[in-house]
């Protein structure tokens, strides 16, 4: 706390001290057609060289030095039209603009990606952005389109199997992903068991990933924050989007409350399998033998309202629920399997003067599961949940021309219950019980501050501190965070930066694929909290006006990372922390590589990543020494590319490579008799150290053809989507087949094999999209 | 132009069929293991089976001198209780229906009364290190009935089998059902602790998949927690070879020593109830 306080004071002090006569301009900028406010938007007075972005609700500040009594403002946005206005010369300028789209025949415009000038000189590193357009441009499995599998053709970013949406940055697990829709904290971001994500694209305006020099307003998790913003809703005119694949189909709608003033949009997603099979089921209800086919569905709902007060209030509500529902009925069980989550966030925008905006938000996030079997006399429930309330106050202050502060509190109360299982029969007389349960909280302060130190080197350095509650346990935290931006010239710039992060809340998961089961525990006196450091080294170089080179380089350490003990039992175990084990961790990558280019005929991005992944210390695990996680893969290559052929046709292709993730492979079998009346079993494999196998490289290609017409007011296009293209047999597991034959003293091994198993074949899809 | 779509179609769905096709693998390097498997049942000599690993990929097992080649012979084998011991002596011998193999056989009886320590002791030949392991005598653990249940919409049967567990300390279980025959692979096998019970009764059931004419044979083992993490480390280990949704487990093995072995040294005690399924 004691560095938390001089540090405060030294920002203070320092801003202060720096400050000047100057002119501010501050104001939002928009989308003309819709309202939407725009996230990352340029404004720079060229004469003064000075400039900065709009915030993450579209409101802009810029302090000039002015020698004028006017002068000019540039706003500018990837696939918007420029905008030029002239400003008189006064203390405080109030300037709201609304940037045109170039736009398309469907007016699928990017609303996303910050100018590559702003990107070369700011402080900003390790992170992806995405657009709009290239979440419905690219190839998709079954036509969904999808979000988190766009995000692993990021460099620094794999998906840990084929198919999943697992997200694994930099080195990180699963779990240590900071998965925020419009601040609510998303515990699983996956449906049908990773296949596919949470995030209906259509109602997505904006994503941003960080993978390294997380800004102090971000902690909680140690690899990275993606931060998804939900569209507010066009506040202009009614309009619609919607699309049937043959998986899922999806409708947006979204309009005005007060042309202008206020709007709302609702966006809803079901798949539809379900249809088919309860139909079959029924057909064959009177077949004897028949054994029912499960159903299965998920949806998703996402809405949102947004209300302007006055230029300076802004009220944004807005939610999100999603399940996944499995069921199973036949004449001995009524089976239901449910899990999804729930988030809710209020947020306040309040504008106090040209220089000081403020963000307060209160989120509710809510992951849970429910398992229930209920047959004659009997029934059976267990289930688990984590639940968030979370309320903070953000500060975004511009000091003056070379100080740009943030600041806030955060205080979250968390409820855990793990494992509540009851079930028995009906008449009382049998009882089974478990489960756990536990709260905590975390309260926590944080400062930054983005300082020109000079017109070609930039510093932004900053705090957060916090304090976890799990009574009668508490640990306090200090993450210091710190980026430098050097520009050479106007085209070349040299950045580093360093992050500590901290987490408090740990995913119980096995080394297997992630089931949403998998449980989350807080921080406890023999659970640590997670501590991760992260320093990256990097350069972006611009060719031309449109063709961005990044290369960073990263080195990152966990701490008191935790795993499952072989063999872990987590089902009804009151003593679920006896099958944790302890250890660290460690990765690092000397080449990450990205070329990206975002406007043009051609648009896409080459990304490269060379890296090491270890985890090691864990007593229980490899007898303490160093293995490799999963998807520790060491290169990876993804080659992105959309080309607009013309108004009415797009191409897009994405070739994925790696070299092959981890597997974990028994290395010997043994012969078990066992006891009276259970037969010999003749092969149990005996398994070696932790991932001990190489699997073989993974390559993929995906091809998407889109053709866009019009229909009176009716925008549409038809998506025909090729995944794995050559039908290339990809690896996704491996397992050991030993044959046998005989009985008795007879019984023998036949054969012994080794059988790898493909997910996904080559698998065409079509699907109609409409927006009117 | 309509064949050309229908070929193309059609190449398509034939070439995604195949899912699954066999690779080389050069696995890690793997060093045998002797395996050891003592079960202690009250009234019988002490028998023990000693065998052998093998790394996955070796052909031991592909002709039908199989069971010759796994055994494990020569070792000198003691088990020591309540002051006495007993040294095995290295000898095949089996038992039928169901089969059973034992290379090392006691001349004492084993004692059915709880509580008492068992040592084991095994020296391999040829310097291969030495193997030890301890178990108690676990008490007698009845099945109260057996209940026969009728559905409500044909004639399928369940059963329900009942037990009375002693809810101050923590006991273990395996449970398996046969139909008809012990022979036969058992309809259900698992394990199960009373950690999460509330109340002292205990039931095991079948679905409704039992048929009039059926003979229900249930077997109630009471087992230590070694026996139990063994077993469960056993499933794992079938399990998660097949399932790329499980964590894999070693063997959670009670047995020790130089030799690094694996394998289970515990005691049997177990309840047996047949029950023909009739109107």
């Amino acid at each position: 706390m004691k560095n938390f306080s001089t540090l405060s004071a030294l920002l203070l002090f320092v801003g202060l001290l720096k400050a000047q006569t100057t002119v501010t301009i501050s104001g939002v900028i928009k989308d003309a057609q819709n309202g939407e406010t725009l996230i990352g938007a340029t404004v720079e007075a060229p004469r003064y060289k000075k400039g900065n972005v709009s915030n993450e609700y579209g409101f802009y500040s810029l302090s000039i030095p002015v020698s004028r009594d006017s002068f000019e403002i540039r706003f500018s946005y990837i696939g918007y039209q420029p905008l030029r206005r002239k400003v008189k010369a006064s203390s405080a300028v109030r300037l709201d603009v609304e940037l045109k789209p170039k736009g398309t025949l469907l007016n699928e415009v990017e609303i996303k990606a910050s100018s590559y000038t702003e990107k070369v000189h700011s402080t900003e590193m390790s992170v992806s952005t995405l657009s709009a357009r290239e979440i419905k441009a690219l190839p998709t499995l079954l036509g969904e389109t999808d979000i988190i599998k766009i995000l692993q053709l990021k460099p620094g970013i794999s998906s840990g199997s084929e198919g999943s949406s697992g997200l694994y940055v930099r080195g990180g697990n699963s779990d240590q992903n900071l998965i925020i829709l419009d601040e609510a904290i998303v515990y699983n971001a996956n449906h049908l068991f990773g296949f596919f994500s949470t995030f209906n694209s259509d109602a997505v305006k904006d994503v941003k990933v960080y993978k390294g020099g997380f800004p102090a307003q971000y902690g909680g998790r140690l690899s990275s924050v993606i931060d998804v913003r939900m569209k507010e809703g066009n506040n202009q005119r009614f309009s619609g989007s919607g699309g049937v694949g043959i998986v899922a189909s999806r409708l947006m709608l979204e309009g005005p409350i007060k042309k202008g003033k206020s709007s709302f949009i609702i966006s809803g997603r079901r798949t539809y399998v379900d249809l088919i099979t309860r139909q079959i089921n029924k057909n064959n209800a009177d077949v004897r033998e028949y054994n029912p086919i499960p159903n299965y569905y998920f949806y998703d709902l996402n809405t949102k309202l947004n209300f302007t007060f006055s230029d300076k209030d802004r009220l944004y509500l807005s939610g999100y629920f999603g399940r996944d529902v499995f069921k199973y009925k036949d004449k001995q069980f009524n089976f239901l399997f449910d899990w999804g989550n729930t988030t809710g966030s209020a947020r306040w925008n309040h504008v106090f003067g040209p220089r000081l905006f403020l963000n307060t938000t209160a989120t509710f996030s809510n992951y849970q599961y429910k398992v229930q079997n209920i047959f004659q006399g009997f029934s059976l429930r267990l289930g688990s949940f984590v639940k968030d309330v979370n309320v903070k106050a953000d500060f975004y202050y511009q000091v003056n021309n070379t100080h740009t502060m943030r600041f806030g509190a955060n205080f979250t109360k968390h409820q855990f219950v793990l494992g509540r299982l009851k079930a028995g029969s009906n008449d009382g007389k049998i009882r089974f019980e478990a489960g756990q349960t536990f709260g905590g909280s975390e309260r926590c302060l944080y400062i930054s501050d983005e300082w020109a130190l000079r017109r070609n080197l930039k510093i932004n350095y900053g705090a957060r501190v916090s304090l976890w509650q799990n009574e009668p346990v508490y640990f306090r935290s200090f993450e210091p965070r710190l980026a430098a931006n050097f520009s050479i010239n106007d085209r070349w710039s040299l950045k580093t930066s360093y992050a500590r992060m901290v987490q408090n809340v740990h995913l119980l998961a096995s080394s297997g694929l992630s089931l949403p089961t998998d449980i989350w525990y807080p921080s406890t006196h023999i659970v640590r909290p997670e501590k991760s450091d992260q320093i990256a080294l990097g350069t972006s170089y611009l060719f031309g006006k449109n063709v961005l080179l990044t290369w960073e380089a990263w080195y990152k350490r966990l701490k008191n990372s935790v795993d499952l003990i072989d063999g872990a039992e987590l089902y009804g175990n009151p003593n679920l922390e006896g099958q944790l084990t302890f250890g660290h961790g460690f990765a690092y990558s000397p080449l990450e590589l990205e070329i990206e280019k975002k406007e043009g005929k051609l648009t896409g991005w080459i990304a490269y990543t060379l890296s090491w992944v270890k985890r090691g210390g864990f007593p229980d695990i490899n007898r303490g020494t160093n293995f490799s996680p999963r998807y520790d893969t060491r290169n990876n290559l993804n080659i992105v590319g959309i080309y607009e052929i013309n108004k009415r046709w797009q191409l897009t292709a994405t070739w994925v490579y790696n070299s092959g993730s981890v597997g974990w492979l028994p290395i010997g079998r043994m012969t078990i008799q066992d006891v009276a009346g259970a037969p010999i079993k003749l092969v149990v494999p005996v398994y070696g150290d932790r991932n001990n196998y190489r699997m073989p490289a993974y390559m993929r290609g995906d091809l998407s053809l889109i053709f866009r017409f019009k229909i009176k007011r009716l925008e549409n296009d038809f998506t025909l989507g090729v995944y794995n293209v050559t039908n290339r047999r990809n690896p996704y597991f491996i397992y050991l087949n030993a044959e046998t034959e005989g009985s008795g003293a007879d019984l023998t091994v036949k054969s012994i094999k080794a059988k790898q198993v493909t997910l996904f074949p080559i698998l065409p899809s079509i699907t109609w999209n409409f927006k009117f | 132009m309509k064949n050309y779509i229908f070929f193309a179609l059609s190449f398509i769905g034939l070439s995604a069929c195949n899912l699954s096709k066999e690779v080389e693998l050069d696995l890690p390097e793997y060093t045998d293991q002797p395996v050891v498997e003592c079960y202690l049942q009250p009234g019988k000599h002490f028998r023990l089976l000693l065998t052998h690993s093998s790394a996955y990929f070796e052909p031991l097992g592909l002709d039908s001198s199989f069971v010759q080649k796994t055994l494990l012979q020569g070792a000198t084998v003691t088990i020591t209780y309540s002051g006495q011991t007993d040294t095995l002596y290295n000898n095949n011998s089996f038992e039928l229906s169901p089969f059973k193999l034992y290379n090392y056989t006691g001349h004492n009886i084993v004692s059915d009364t709880p509580g008492i320590e068992y040592q084991l002791k095994i020296i391999l030949p040829n310097g291969g290190g030495d193997i030890s392991a301890k178990t108690k005598m676990l008490s007698f653990q009845p099945i109260d009935s057996v209940v026969i249940q009728w559905n409500l919409i044909d004639t399928s049967a369940r059963a329900l089998t009942y037990i009375t567990d002693d809810l101050k300390t923590t006991d273990f279980f395996r449970r398996t059902l046969n139909i008809n025959s012990l022979d036969s692979v058992p309809e259900q096998d698992f394990v199960w602790t009373d950690r999460v019970s509330t109340t002292s009764l205990i039931v095991f059931g079948t679905g409704f998949d039992l048929w009039t004419g059926n003979k229900v044979i249930n077997t109630v083992y009471h087992i230590d927690q070694d026996y139990y993490d063994y077993l469960e480390s056993v499933q794992l280990a079938i399990l998660a070879n097949l399932n790329p949704f499980a964590q894999p487990s070693g063997i959670k093995s009670n047995v020790s020593g130089s030799a690094n072995p694996a394998g289970i040294f515990t005691c049997l005690v177990f309840d047996r109830d047949s029950t023909l399924v009739k109107m």
